[in-house]
């Protein structure tokens, strides 16, 4: 055992500052695309929805390319589909929001509607967060991710985070994967057993609209069964990306943009 | 491109024909062939070759394999489950894939007989004796799965697993989507083995068309699917660091994997290396920087995994609590079609990469064990280690300039096997063409769907304490299962 004390003291320490600090992702990292939905001929726009698996870019009614970043897994077929300027990746990794309607771009909806909730408040957390995991039928991967969390680099404990054994004791609902049918009862069931006040998660893509996974067998998403609080789109979401969707709870980051490319962001 | 030997014969008889060939089981399914008929397939793995076994089948039911051939135990439930077709004498019938009850809830199996001397599940009566059902929302960050464990308080008398709880549909989606896309379903099956997921689907589909892929991305393949073998073997040593209590053994195998992911979002974009493989070649390429932070930081890697495993090998707790634990004979193995570092750590020589040569891997050594317990499984995995670091450099060393993807082209054949070794063993990926540019039917199994149909078989005389150990030494994917 002494082997394992000096190789802990000998370990330069590596814990991100987050979110006091920045952690920039690598420069190539796809989280989302981004859609400038003026810059998008009307010929290219049934184009690029047909190369997005999970239905992220589609054409509404007026004919015109409309992104929702709760269904993109980040795969960035579009970005070689289309023209530049048009539709780009975006590398950051807060992309949660506590309202669905705020990661969709469309060319009809006002800026207004899309600006960010500039508000810290609205959830009943302001300090430690008791969380509880459920994977309602994941790919793995983003079960890995929150398991990353506590590791040293993002030491998700000193920001007050910790993980629960009982929905008895838990403040947050982290629910991962589309809601197969043999997980809805379980689910309900682990949310029902919580206190209130409660609230609940969505992490990743295919919890958050159900990603590339459709009827019969998922039903689409974690809000087709619970009320939910946070959404975190990502595929699988970053370990910071979930950071930033915990953090959302207790009011300490401000929500991600919409996923709305503009001058400043890189092709 | 794995050559398909096919042999036609009457449903009836495919017990005995697999029985004559004496190979290893890797599917069985049911096709549907000329005129909608149902057919039912079998795949077997026979020195070098894979046969393709095919049997006409009169009418809904046709002679159970189970008996004769244990591997075939969960394969005959999904064939019931799915299709309506009755596995005559298969000792236990119940739903596996398809769960009846909306409510998650499992009954007790019934008592069952395997053929071959094979214990089979048993329901426990006596003074004392209790079930704790354990999951499928567990204590702790888990993917959902079931244990029924049947016990008088300290030995695990009788382990029963329940999957299929988060059975998405993917074999459905693949068929469905258009085909371009379809790779990116395959990487989601098992979201930790994207890469051999997407490897092993690429390769059916370039069975069927025939596109040159081109050196350079095979190389690049192999990079990649050696950096995922890493970071899998890594998770499974964390977990159990993990249960072992070690703290700081924990905190330095987690960084060390951590490392590893952010490689990967680094010089493929996403942190589980996803839209890096594409059939025909790779989306993705190394240019000379990606290579060279490749090689730069698992140089610095390496020497810290060795440090961290050295000590972690003189660890008494640890050793303590894996040696010994979960033993699972060679016997049962083959029998049960056990694939990966679980079938190699019990003395089966088996590994993909060598054994259906793919995308330039040729010569890789086998790291086997012989004492089947948890110990040797991880013993397998770190000698794994040490092989896919020398791989990676092997592959960056043979990088010349050329394209990495050619176009796939039109379907020339009508069926195809694609195959490809993931950190938990072989992934299998059937696919059944449908005219030149779609897919009819798709057929797909994980490694962890034939490594979970023997977990509990390894509890004789195991005291609860040990199932973490037990578990976690299996490295299994409920979501690669599930699929």
């Amino acid at each position: 055992m002494i082997g394992w004390f000096l190789r802990g003291i000998s370990s330069p320490r590596v814990t991100t500052r987050y979110p006091r600090g920045d952690e920039p992702p690598p420069p190539g990292f796809r989280s989302r695309a981004l859609l400038d939905p003026a810059a998008v001929a009307a010929e290219d726009a049934e184009r690029l929805a047909a190369v997005c698996l999970p239905g992220a870019l589609t054409v509404d009614y007026h004919g015109a390319l409309v992104l929702d970043a709760n269904r993109c897994i980040g795969c960035g077929l579009c970005v070689e589909a289309a023209m530049p300027r048009a539709v780009a990746m975006d590398s950051r990794y807060e992309l949660a929001a506590r309202k669905k309607e705020r990661l969709r771009v469309d060319g009809v909806t006002r800026e207004a509607d899309l600006a960010p909730d500039p508000r810290l408040l609205g959830l009943p957390f302001r300090r430690s967060l008791h969380i509880r995991h459920v994977d309602a039928g994941s790919d793995g991967a983003v079960e890995q991710e929150i398991a990353a969390l506590l590791n040293p680099y993002y030491d998700m404990q000193r920001l007050g985070l910790f993980f629960t054994a009982s929905p008895r004791h838990a403040d947050v609902l982290l629910v991962t994967g589309p809601v197969t049918r043999p997980m809805e009862a379980p689910l309900r069931r682990t949310y029902e057993a919580m206190p209130e006040p409660r609230v609940v998660v969505a992490a990743g893509t295919d919890a958050c609209s159900g990603g590339i996974w459709t009827a019969p067998e998922v039903l689409g998403g974690v809000d087709r069964v619970l009320p939910v609080n946070i959404y975190i789109p990502g595929d699988p979401p970053a370990p910071i990306a979930l950071l930033h969707g915990l953090l959302l709870a207790v009011g300490r980051v401000r929500e991600a943009s919409a996923p709305r490319l503009t001058g400043e962001a890189t092709a | 491109m794995i050559p398909l030997e096919e042999r036609r014969c009457d449903g009836t008889d495919l017990a005995v024909e697999i029985e004559r060939i004496g190979g290893r089981l890797m599917m069985l399914f049911i096709a549907l062939g000329a005129e909608q008929a149902h057919e039912l397939c079998a795949l077997v793995k026979e020195g070098n070759r894979v046969i393709w076994l095919c049997g006409s089948l009169e009418g809904r039911s046709y002679p159970a394999l189970t008996p004769s051939v244990p591997a075939a135990h969960w394969f005959e439930r999904e064939i019931h489950d799915l299709w309506g077709v009755v596995p005559q004498g298969h000792p236990r019938l119940e739903p596996l894939v398809v769960h009846r009850s909306g409510d998650g809830d499992l009954p007790l199996p019934a008592d069952e007989e395997l053929g071959g001397g094979h214990r089979g599940a048993q329901r426990l009566s006596g003074p004392g004796v209790f079930v704790i059902p354990y999951g499928p929302v567990r204590s702790g960050v888990f993917e959902s799965v079931q244990f029924l464990v049947q016990t008088g308080g300290e030995d695990a008398a009788y382990i029963a697993q329940r999957l299929f709880f988060k059975r998405r549909g993917a074999e459905r989606r693949i068929c469905e989507v258009p085909l371009e896309l379809a790779v990116l379903v395959a990487e989601r099956v098992s979201g930790t083995s994207s890469v051999a997921h997407a490897l092993a689907f690429s390769h059916a589909l370039e069975s069927l068309a025939s596109p040159e892929v081109p050196p350079r991305a095979r190389a690049i393949r192999r990079v990649l699917a050696e950096l995922e073998r890493l970071y899998n073997h890594l998770e499974v040593t964390v977990r159990e660091c993990e249960d072992a209590s070690l703290a700081v053994a924990q905190a330095q195998f987690a960084a060390l994997k951590e490392r590893l992911h952010r490689l990967a979002g680094t010089v493929v974009g996403n942190r589980y290396l996803r839209g890096a493989i594409a059939p025909g070649g790779t989306r993705v390429d190394l240019d000379v920087s990606a290579a060279d932070l490749i090689s730069s930081t698992l140089a610095d890697w390496e020497h810290d995994w060795r440090r961290a495993l050295g000590v972690l090998l003189r660890t008494d707790s640890f050793l303590d609590r894996l040696v010994s634990a979960g033993p699972l004979s060679e016997g049962d193995a083959r029998d049960f079609g056990c694939v990966g570092p679980v079938a190699r750590g019990s003395g089966l020589d088996l590994d993909t990469r060598r054994d259906m040569s793919y995308d330039g891997y040729d010569e890789v050594p086998v790291a086997r064990h012989h004492d089947g317990d948890a110990m040797a499984r991880m013993e397998v995995r770190f000698q794994e280690v040490e092989t896919s670091l020398e791989l990676v450099r092997a592959a960056l060393a043979s990088l010349r300039a050329g394209p990495i993807r050619s176009e796939l082209g039109p379907f020339t054949r009508e069926v195809a096997l694609g195959a490809a070794e993931s950190a938990r063993g072989e992934a299998l990926y059937w696919v059944q063409a449908d005219g030149p540019r779609s897919l009819r039917c798709c057929k797909l199994r994980a490694a962890s769907f034939m490594n979970f149909g023997v977990f509990n078989r390894v509890f004789d005389a195991q005291v609860l304490t040990d199932f973490a150990f037990i578990e976690h030494s299996f490295g299994l994917s409920p979501a690669g299962c599930d699929a």
